[in-house]
């Protein structure tokens, strides 16, 4: 009778500790400060706003805490939260999900047609200090259907990176703002050494980099109000054929094929002697090949003229969050120039204020051609769904690349994707 | 004193149901509720970020376009679906084997350092499956540990590849040596079958694909192994005494003793191979995002990347229906074929 008791007993409190265990994580605060630092005690009647994004290396991280903690000291009624969280898709989509959004997140260019097709984003770009002082390709990477949504945090432009060991050894000029596809493709040849394993040019099938030929070719992935696909044109043929020429000719290579994770490793291992990426490779570099000896420049001019791609994120306001009024005066604060330049002066993404370029510059001319890349870059942004497109000619790129598939298959297979989502 | 004993059933009850409200809960919210939702969500045209209760009924819109529409939506469907079955019948049955190979080894009496054996064949099972899928992506690179030592044991004749990158599939390998390839096969491969061609239905496992087979086979053998050893030490050893004492070889003795009588633990570690390999998703993850080429884009990870990256949440929950139903009709399908041979 007894241990009958104390069995129940025994089952009711491994019951209540299952259930306590579960709730105890809702009594800890939800939001804590990623790159460390004490959040001062907010006053009393404050508004608490959540700034989600994801982690970067530490200095970024750092940076930014020290942007929110310098907010926070001068606004004692609206404080800020900086939270950065891994696997950020995810993360953001369950909340908007869930209805609890933070107040304020990233939004990376080419996610904002599926938010602002959700109606998740609240669009702010408009009330933010001195619009026209944003570059205009990336007011328009934040526009959708005409509506500004919000502003742009900072961005990142291709350009071309070469070793200059390489190009000495081989006696070759440095390339130049200048460049044609054919001074790359001879360069790329001339530079090519089988015995030592080096390429002139590292490319990944990767669509993100090939649609700057496209541009450069004077090709587009649709017309202008995305009612029709348009890879199908002579110019798409054009650009596809010398991206996969290169690597079929044997003077581009895939990281894959260079022992490395991306085109940036290669090329900092030396087995690339040109690679295209953005002002992300820099930090890299520096980090973790600091004797290699390299030059920046801008992308080559294809036959339709020079293009860049730019890769930007904005800071973005829940459409149905609690304190709206008070998210936009911090997103204004953090994308004002005094904002802006304090987080852009580490160097690592460029301001994406045009009356923040020359002090920016004074600072880092070696970085120059991607920042001119601002004046003719594209945006990377298509239409809700063109996941599936990316996906298509990412698989075609790699096929491709082995010689399985022609470039003109990659792009009817591509066109074909494309007028299916289109369509949806 | 009958009331005594009502009184105890009684009590029984409460306490069985008391030690069960624990799981119950825990079933409930984490499995129950989940399934129910993904159920429903498989029949709206729900985007994964607005609010759920924004979505829109569309009735079997999602399972239509799925198995119906002649489009990109149904060939990756089939795409993954094939990928999948392929890695599948590659690594049950080569998991299964070795892991019953290593069981009876370990299971020897007279084996020496036995405990050090098992230990050293259940590690991988036990290390963060994310963590050897990373170590694994620097054995497959070109200059990685695999090719290398393909390239010693065939004194330099092989050519190194990188893995990860090859989206060549094995049977179209195999076909090229006999000169069969896309240009040269008959008209009925090129023909289109549930929008893949036969051609492609026939590729065989990628060699990506393979890479990432010979890690889940290795990686989860240890598992298995542990299973098959404990139906092992549960066969009497009177029965092997008397089959050595009517002369049996070590052969006979496997096949005609050991094998019939772990037999329902060989049904449990091919339905568990089975469920898990079409379940397939972090190494996929980790090491190529459903790449080269589409070729290691399993199911699971199709419904990742359609609810998380294509705002297709709807589209997604269908398709891990579907997944559902083809890992449940296997499994019944299976159980047939094990226990009609039980006779």
């Amino acid at each position: 009778m007894k241990s009958k008791r104390s069995m129940l007993l025994s089952a009711l409190l491994l019951t209540a500790m299952i259930l306590s265990a579960c709730a105890a994580p809702a009594a800890q605060p939800a939001a804590q400060p990623a790159a460390g630092g004490e959040q001062a005690a907010a006053p009393a009647g404050a508004v608490n706003l959540q700034l989600m994004g994801w982690a970067s290396s530490d200095a970024e991280n750092v940076r930014l805490q020290e942007v929110v903690d310098g907010w926070n000291a001068a606004n004692p009624d609206i404080q800020v939260s900086l939270n950065l969280v891994p696997d950020y898709d995810t993360k953001l989509q369950t909340s908007l999900a869930g209805g609890a959004p933070p107040d304020i997140f990233y939004v990376d260019s080419f996610r904002l047609p599926d938010l602002a097709a959700a109606s998740a984003l609240l669009p702010i770009g408009d009330k933010m200090t001195n619009v026209d002082d944003f570059y205009p390709s990336l007011r328009a990477a934040f526009t959708v259907d005409d509506v500004f949504y919000c502003p742009p945090k900072d961005f990142s432009t291709l350009a071309l990176e070469y070793n200059t060991d390489l190009f000495d050894a081989a006696g070759l000029e440095y390339p130049t703002a200048d460049w044609t596809w054919d001074d790359l493709r001879a360069a790329a040849e001339k530079l090519t050494n089988k015995e030592t394993g080096v390429v002139g040019f590292s490319i990944n099938p990767d669509f993100a980099r090939w649609i700057a030929f496209l541009y450069q070719a004077g090709g587009e992935v649709a017309n202008a109000d995305f009612s029709a696909m348009t890879l199908d044109s002579p110019e798409a043929l054009q650009a596809m054929e010398f991206y996969v020429g290169l690597v079929r000719d044997g003077f581009a290579a895939p990281a894959s094929d260079l022992d490395s994770g991306w085109p940036g490793e290669a090329f900092g291992k030396g087995r690339a002697a040109m690679t295209m990426e953005g002002n992300w490779i820099v930090p890299y570099l520096k980090d973790q090949f600091p004797d290699l000896k390299y030059g920046i420049t801008e992308l080559p001019a294809g036959p339709g003229g020079k293009a860049t791609m730019a890769f930007t994120v904005c800071y973005g306001v829940a459409a149905n969050g609690k304190n709206t009024d008070a998210a936009t005066k911090v997103v204004d604060y953090l994308t004002s120039p005094e904002g802006m330049k304090a987080w852009t002066d580490l160097g690592l993404a460029m301001p994406t204020r045009q009356s923040l370029r020359e002090g920016w510059l004074a600072q880092y001319p070696n970085l120059e051609p991607m920042l001119n890349g601002a004046d003719y870059a594209r945006k990377w942004q298509f239409r809700p769904g063109f996941g599936d497109v990316l996906d298509t000619i990412n698989a075609g790129l790699q096929e491709a690349f082995t010689g399985v598939k022609t470039a003109q298959a990659v792009l009817s297979e591509a066109q074909s994707v494309g007028e299916q989502v289109l369509a949806r | 004193m009958a009331t005594g004993i009502k009184q105890q059933d009684r009590q029984d009850a409460i306490a069985g149901w008391g030690f069960m409200t624990p799981a119950l809960i825990l079933f409930a919210v984490f499995v129950f509720i989940p399934i129910f939702f993904a159920i429903y969500f498989s029949f709206t045209d729900w985007n994964g970020i607005s609010p759920p209760t924004e979505a829109k009924f569309v009735g079997f819109e999602n399972f239509r376009v799925l198995l119906f529409e002649d489009g990109i939506r149904r060939a990756d469907f089939f795409k993954a679906l094939k990928n999948t079955a392929y890695f599948s019948l590659g690594v049950v049955p080569a998991q299964t084997a070795l892991a019953l190979l290593l069981a009876v080894v370990v299971n020897q009496r007279r084996l020496r350092f036995k405990s050090f054996f098992r230990t050293a064949y259940y590690f991988p099972s036990i290390t963060s499956s994310i963590a050897i899928s990373m170590l694994f992506l620097f054995l497959y690179q070109k200059n990685g540990l695999v090719n290398q030592v393909l390239q010693t044991i065939t004194f330099g004749a092989w050519e190194p590849i990188a893995w990860m990158a090859d989206p060549r599939g094995l049977f179209h390998i195999i076909f090229g040596w006999f000169g069969l390839t896309l240009e040269t096969a008959p008209a009925w491969m090129q023909a289109n079958v549930l929008s893949l061609s036969v051609w492609d239905w026939l590729s065989g496992p990628s060699v990506a694909l393979m890479g990432i087979m010979l890690l889940n086979t290795w990686t989860t053998i240890g598992t298995m192994m542990v299973i098959f050893l404990a139906a092992l030490q549960d066969v009497p050893r009177e029965v092997y005494e008397a089959a050595e004492m009517d002369g049996a070889n070590a052969r006979q003795i496997f096949f005609k003793i050991t094998l019939p009588l772990v037999r329902p633990t060989l049904f449990f570690v091919v339905t568990l191979g089975l469920i898990g390999t079409f379940q397939v998703f972090d190494q996929v993850y980790v090491m190529s995002s459903g790449g080269p080429a589409k070729t290691t884009l399993t199911v699971a990870y199709l419904v990742y990347r359609n609810g998380f990256t294509n705002s297709q949440m709807g589209l997604a929950a269908a398709i891990a229906l579907l997944l559902f139903v083809i890992i449940f009709t296997l499994t019944l399908v299976q159980r047939r074929i094990t226990e009609g041979k039980k006779e």
